[in-house]
């Protein structure tokens, strides 16, 4: 009876920024659990090959080619998945831009246009994302969006600011989002990662700076982002039926501590 | 760790896994188990309290769970006794040969202004909430860090991230559980435990819910989803950080409440 929660069958997901790394995981495990599937984001070739790959695993699936910072595009985006699969149940908003460009940089000379743009396709692409999905959810009376946000926005980022405030936002509108959606059976969460490697290292360098970066993890590794595949399954499925604004942080056990990086609190003993 | 993932529902198959749930009594308790031996793992479940209907009900659980999973003695315990739960655990560990999961999930309730709390009530319920969560996790991280792979699951409650009103020491209990979780996810983490926390908000068996029936219960009109929830919502959540899958998840409480949290 626990398991039968965890399944997806028949149902139809949208995942945005499905090209690569986190999207295209979640994708490919939202497929498994028996969703079919429609990829978003800019790139037209990564996106195809998500939906190759969901299609070998025999669902369904559909490449749409959309920039969440237009909100008519994303209009489009959900009005192609109803053309082509007739429903919406569930609408992953992954898609975001968290590149270190404030790394270096003084406060001073971070420009208008750097600031905007993280904001654009961090938080106004997922709210552009829920209110398309939630006009049709609302209809069905049946719905699960989730969102992507970033432990970056739970402590200081300095490599990019505006990215960590962005997501910030993301956290915040997915609450409000949940108590507003509530009432019309449509869940709202989010999933929060920490440092987690899109794909595999292609080569040593990245495989050392991996495991150099993961020693400050407590679980002494950097996540990966198969990893976010079975949450999304759960957060996407009846197993979750009374999680709602809620966001899951998957980040290694770092913003559970960070009082002391690990290693180095000795053990003292009483007096 | 990138080949032979499992990225799909298969990832929530635990076949193989050995689990114990200490407080197998309580609603949640119960639910977990069952859920976790639905999955495949050889479960084996305690009381938590000297209660006899406690007793009673792991007893009956542990029979439930022989229907389809191997048979495991379940364990009369008072989890607030240290010696106790250390002797269990090794035993278990002896029985199962080995320990991959541990549940705890302890539930003695008071409500009680706090003025009016004695000295007795209050240690009562530090020592049931807290202090066997505690003595649970020292005992089976020993197992865990040994084997160098684990999974630890406590059941706190929204009421240890909010205050309540007439509840001040199980409040002050469950929040103590959710930061000694953080804690030892860090110092368990390079060994390849994780520990985290499942927080329950209103459940429909919750003590000082009152009726379940929200034209009722006025209580019920702060939840968003405007209903409690019941044990076998949150026992499905308990599989996932069960799972190979949630190795990057630790020191966390993720709350399984209906929207509550997010009320002004």
């Amino acid at each position: 009876m626990y398991r039968e929660k965890l399944e997806l069958k028949d149902r139809v997901a949208i995942v945005t920024g499905a090209g690569r790394g986190l999207g295209r995981q979640m994708a490919l495990a939202l497929a498994m659990a028996g969703t079919d599937i429609v990829a978003a984001a800019r790139s037209q070739d990564q996106i195809e090959g998500t939906a190759r790959e969901v299609e070998a695993l025999g669902r369904r699936a559909l490449a749409v080619r959309t920039d969440v910072r237009d909100s008519a595009a994303v209009d489009k985006l959900i009005e192609s998945c109803l053309q082509e699969f007739g429903r919406l149940d569930i609408m992953l908003s992954n898609a975001g831009i968290g590149d270190a460009i404030t790394q270096g940089k003084e406060l001073w000379d971070v420009s208008d246009d750097e600031w905007h743009d993280a904001l654009e396709v961090n938080l106004s692409g997922t709210f552009y994302c829920a209110r398309a999905a939630a006009r049709h959810m609302v209809q069905q009376r049946r719905g699960v969006i989730i969102n992507v946000g970033s432990g970056t926005a739970l402590r200081g980022y300095t490599a990019n600011f505006a990215y960590a405030a962005a997501k910030a936002g993301v956290i915040a509108l997915t609450k409000s989002l949940a108590v507003l959606l509530v009432r019309h059976n449509v869940r709202v969460n989010c999933i929060i990662p920490g440092f987690v490697v899109q794909s595999p290292p292609a080569d040593p360098q990245a495989v050392d700076f991996i495991r150099e970066r993961g020693r400050y993890m407590p679980v002494q590794r950097l996540g990966e982002a198969w990893e976010l595949g079975p949450l999304a399954i759960f957060l996407a499925s009846d197993a979750s039926s009374y999680v709602t604004g809620q966001g899951f942080i998957i980040d290694g056990g770092g913003l559970a501590g960070g009082y002391a990086p690990v290693g180095f609190t000795p053990e003292v003993r009483m007096a | 760790m990138w080949e032979n993932v499992k990225l799909g529902p298969e990832a929530f198959d635990l076949s193989g896994k050995r689990a114990l749930v200490v407080g197998a009594a309580s609603s949640v308790g119960r639910a977990i188990a069952l859920a976790l031996s639905e999955v495949g793992a050889d479960v084996t479940v305690t009381s938590a309290t000297p209660k006899a209907s406690e007793a009673l009900a792991v007893k009956r659980l542990a029979r439930q769970i022989a229907i389809t999973g191997p048979r495991r003695e379940p364990q009369a315990l008072d989890a607030s006794l240290a010696t106790a739960v250390q002797v269990m655990v090794r035993q278990v560990v002896k029985d199962m040969g080995g320990l991959d999961i541990l549940v705890t999930a302890p539930d003695l309730f008071l409500g009680k202004a706090a003025e009016k709390t004695s000295d007795l009530e209050w240690s009562r319920i530090i020592n049931a909430n807290l202090s066997s969560v505690f003595y649970a996790c020292r005992a089976a991280g020993r197992e865990m860090v040994k084997q160098g792979w684990g999974r630890i699951i406590n059941v706190a409650s929204a009421m240890g991230e909010r205050g309540l009103a007439n509840s001040a020491a199980y409040c002050a209990a469950k929040a103590g559980v959710m930061n000694l979780t953080r804690a030892l996810a860090q110092e368990w983490g390079p060994h390849g435990v994780t520990v985290n926390c499942i927080a329950p908000g209103w459940l429909e068996d919750s003590p000082g819910l009152g009726d379940p029936d929200p034209q009722a219960n006025r209580l019920i009109r702060f939840i968003p989803m405007r209903r409690p929830g019941n044990a076998d919502e949150v026992a499905p959540l308990a599989l996932w950080l069960a799972s190979e899958a949630s190795g990057y998840v630790s020191g966390q409480t993720l709350f399984v409440d209906g929207g509550l949290l997010c009320h002004l």
